[in-house]
């Protein structure tokens, strides 16, 4: 056992983080959040560095690498709150692709992505105040022809990221009269065609654009729908599993940035002939968002290993991770700008734009209230599992 | 990265499984029971120690000259994880075995680890820790008990407080301040001292538990030997350290880990108006919570050991284990005792292994034990992260 990232784990934080900084560090995310759109020029950047490429398997042109790197990766990203739908094109759409897609599916995206070329996103709510999977309500009609996968698509997805910015969206529709997870197809369905529009969104945190995806009787074949009719449902919660501990990644990476902020300013800010960080109620609450940001991270870590190797209690970790860090990281980044002073409210200080994208991840692609539920079915599956001796 | 054992790490797991099973007191796999008569429990806690010993289980981190095991920190986990599922009785001399035994090995002399050591393990000679008095606890090293020297012996005179076993202790492992001239952090020395003399008395100071397990302890002309004093004379805050990193390698999660899966399945068995509590929306979130946290705290100490297995010893960092633990601990007790209902209002430890009405007390005495959390943040704080000291006093008088 060794807990830790190893040493090419590391290099890859470093390379990151070296990239990022030399393009401007948290500066790309302010030139996204004042209008501007860096997704396109970064994105190709990122291909050069062969950052969309690590979780596409090798015979695709991708390093067949899992949520372990991915997570390395997406610590430093998030700790720049850089733009850009890494996380769904990364941890949702290349697994699914990679598990469910046909042999045409995957060589259509899979060398695109690792090369750069195609970006995607995820379209699943048709109801923005409604939680997965209710909020999957759009019906895939057949259409009657002889083909089993033909498909007519109607209606108006909510909540996509970067649906402007991206070639593809991963589209969950009802191919039939059901509920729950139950009856849910999914699709891969590109942006660029006739029958797709999207309208931008006013979202809460501007360095991540929500958009509307309106599909108007779009008729789809083989190469739309991804893996089973009516059984996409279990494949989606592993990939909202992914998306979580993919998301804590990143806000684990903001907090370490956020306390990194919060011990400079308690330094060097003095007040009454002190650096306001030897008083210790800023000095204390400083070690619990350490404290905080390193039990996300450790969290992160096991859940991202534990699907690498679909350990027994994986989906039960990923869904710890947005149990813990929901709230705690949320509190991390307001306690960064209580620790500011009136600086902490201000559009120059950074705290904002981490507390903003805490906040719009909360209830995205799972609350934590539904993770809470979903920690403790699995651990009570698990329990039950073992023989009454608790031999595991 | 990598959670996984290794085969060998396997085996000394399954090794320790069946030992356990062969050599664990009668019946305590199906129904645990301690003795509640005070002296029959020290017995009982005794015969264990003895009973792990003579098979090299008591202390598996010590060097196998000493009746160790040598292990190493994944293996000390791993001697954690099992001790806590079958919730194995407590060792008798656990602040010999944790914290003394493995403090004289490193900086004990010769004649001292041959003297003392091997009576550690056997628990044939039990051992208390005198740091703390009655104005020094935080602030360990502002502590004024007086260590004189007459010939080849050394005088003391003062009191301490808080000694957890000194009722039943043969030994003390004492710091005194035998110079007052320099800063609070000069002039300390550690001592061993014979608890079985006329100039010390201790008396046992009734807690909040309603327990009797730490005293007051008075020195008067109590005496030592040149050769018991441990390090140099006037460099005792060295050994403090050294004695203290032990103390960080600590953690309780396993057995928070045990009794959280304990609760688990009390809240499956037991019904409240007829449906179990289980189903209980807000029961299944305050165990959702507990759980995330117990992961979470778990990981951090793997890291931490990984750590520690490159470094050699515990950082600073290794603080984050005891504050989380702790804090954990209390929450989760809290919780098992509301969740009893109304019965929350008895002093009744309805499901054994939770142990909860007192367990739920009991939980204060390690919440303070150690360092209290503001001094673990303030470790965090200052040594992790850098931020400004402090401001403290650096003497040990206390403006007289
Ligand atoms: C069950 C139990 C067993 C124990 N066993 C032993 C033993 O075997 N041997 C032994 O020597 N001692 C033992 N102790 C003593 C223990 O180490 C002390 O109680 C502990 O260090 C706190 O010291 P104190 O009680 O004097 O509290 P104080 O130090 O007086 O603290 C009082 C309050 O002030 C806070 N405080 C103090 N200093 C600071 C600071 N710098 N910044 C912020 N807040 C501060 C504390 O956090 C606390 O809230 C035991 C204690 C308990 C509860």
């Amino acid at each position: 056992m060794d807990a830790r990232l190893t040493d090419e784990q590391q290099r890859v934080q470093e390379t990151a983080r070296d990239f990022i900084e030399s393009e401007g560090g948290i500066e790309l995310a302010r030139r996204q959040l004042e209008g501007e759109n860096v997704v396109d020029d970064l994105w190709n950047e990122l291909a050069d560095l062969d950052y969309t490429a690590i979780t596409v398997p090798l015979e695709y042109g991708g390093f067949g690498e899992g949520m372990v790197y991915l997570t390395a990766l997406l610590e430093v990203t998030g700790r720049y709150a850089l733009p850009g739908p890494l996380p769904e094109t990364a941890a949702i759409a290349v697994p699914l692709l990679t598990e469910l897609g046909t042999e045409d599916q995957q060589s259509t995206y899979l060398p695109a992505i690792a090369d750069g070329d195609c970006r995607m996103s995820v379209a699943v709510y048709d109801d923005e105040t409604e939680s997965l999977p209710h909020a999957i309500q759009m019906r895939a009609e057949p259409t009657g022809s002889d083909s089993e996968s033909a498909f007519r698509l109607d209606g108006t997805k909510t909540l996509v990221p970067y649906g402007d910015d991206v070639d593809a969206v991963i589209l969950a529709a009802r191919t039939r009269n059901s509920q729950g997870y139950d009856g849910i197809s999914l699709f891969v369905v590109d942006t660029d065609q006739d029958g797709v529009e999207t309208q931008r969104l006013d979202s809460l945190d501007w360095t991540r654009p929500m958009y509307e995806l309106t599909v108007d009787d779009l008729e789809v074949g083989d190469k739309a729908l991804l893996g089973p009719v009516h059984a996409g449902g279990s494949a989606l919660q592993t990939a909202v599993d992914r998306f979580t501990v993919a998301g804590t990644a990143m806000l684990t990476g903001a907090a370490d940035r956020a306390v990194d902020l919060s011990v400079e300013h308690g330094t060097e800010r003095e007040q009454y002939g002190h650096p306001v960080g030897r008083f210790q109620a800023v000095k204390h609450r400083i070690a619990d968002m350490w404290i905080d940001m390193q039990s996300a991270r450790s969290l992160v870590y096991y859940a991202a290993w534990a699907l690498d190797n679909d350990e027994p209690d994986a989906t039960r970790a990923a869904a710890a991770t947005k149990v813990y860090a929901a709230d705690r990281l949320h509190r991390v980044f307001s306690d960064d700008i209580w620790n500011h002073g009136g600086m902490g409210f201000t559009w120059d200080h950074d705290g904002h734009i981490y507390l903003k994208q805490a906040k719009s991840w909360r209830n995205f692609l799972g609350s934590p209230e539904s993770n809470r539920e979903r920690l403790i079915s699995a651990r009570l599956a698990t329990e039950s599992a073992k023989s009454p001796s608790g031999e595991s | 990265m990598d959670f996984s054992y290794t085969e060998a790490q396997e085996s000394f797991r399954h090794e320790l499984r069946d030992w356990l099973e062969e050599n664990l007191p009668d019946g305590w796999l199906e129904n645990p029971e301690i003795p509640s008569d005070r002296e029959e429990r020290n017995a009982f806690f005794k015969e264990w120690q003895q009973t792990l010993a003579a098979d090299n289980w008591a202390g598996i981190h010590w060097p196998e000259a000493y009746g160790g095991r040598g292990a190493s920190l994944i293996e000390q986990t791993i001697y954690r994880e099992e001790m806590a599922r079958v919730n194995a009785p407590p060792q008798i001399n656990l602040i010999g075995v944790n914290l003394i035994g493995p403090t004289l090995i490193e900086v004990g002399t010769e004649e001292q680890k041959e003297r003392f050591v091997p009576n550690i393990l056997s628990a044939e000679e039990i051992w208390c820790q005198g740091y703390s008095e009655p104005e020094s606890g935080s602030d360990v090293a502002s502590l004024t008990t007086k260590a004189e020297k007459d010939g080849d012996e050394w005088v003391i005179n003062g009191q301490k407080i808080w000694t957890s076993y000194a009722h039943i202790a043969d030994w003390c492992f004492l710091v005194a301040r035998t110079d007052s001239s320099g800063t609070k952090h000069e002039g300390l020395t550690a001592f061993l001292v014979d608890m079985d003399q006329d100039g010390i008395s201790t008396e046992p100071i009734h807690q909040a538990n309603d327990d009797r397990t730490f005293n007051q302890v008075y020195f008067d002309d109590a005496v030592t030997t040149d050769d018991l004093v441990v390090g140099e004379v006037d460099e005792g805050w060295d050994v403090v350290m050294t004695l203290s990193a032990f103390e960080h390698g600590m953690t309780s999660i396993y057995s928070i880990e045990q009794e959280y899966l304990d609760l688990l399945e009390y809240c499956q068995e037991e019904t409240r108006g007829g449906t179990p509590l289980i189903e209980d929306d807000n029961v299944r979130r305050q165990l959702a919570d507990l759980d995330a946290r117990i992961q979470a705290a778990k990981m951090t100490h793997y890291r931490n050991v990984s750590t520690q297995m490159e470094t050699g010893t515990p950082g600073p960092e290794a603080s984050m284990d005891l504050v989380v633990s702790d804090e954990l601990r209390k929450d989760l007790l809290n919780f098992a005792v509301d969740i009893k209902g109304p019965a929350a209002a008895l002093w009744d430890n309805e499901h054994e292994a939770v142990d909860e009405t007192s367990g739920y007390i009991r939980s204060y005495g390690s919440w303070i034990a150690a360092g209290t959390g503001d001094i673990q943040r303030n470790i965090i704080g200052e040594q992790v992260l850098g931020l400004p000291k402090d401001i403290k006093s650096k003497t040990s008088h206390r403006g007289e």
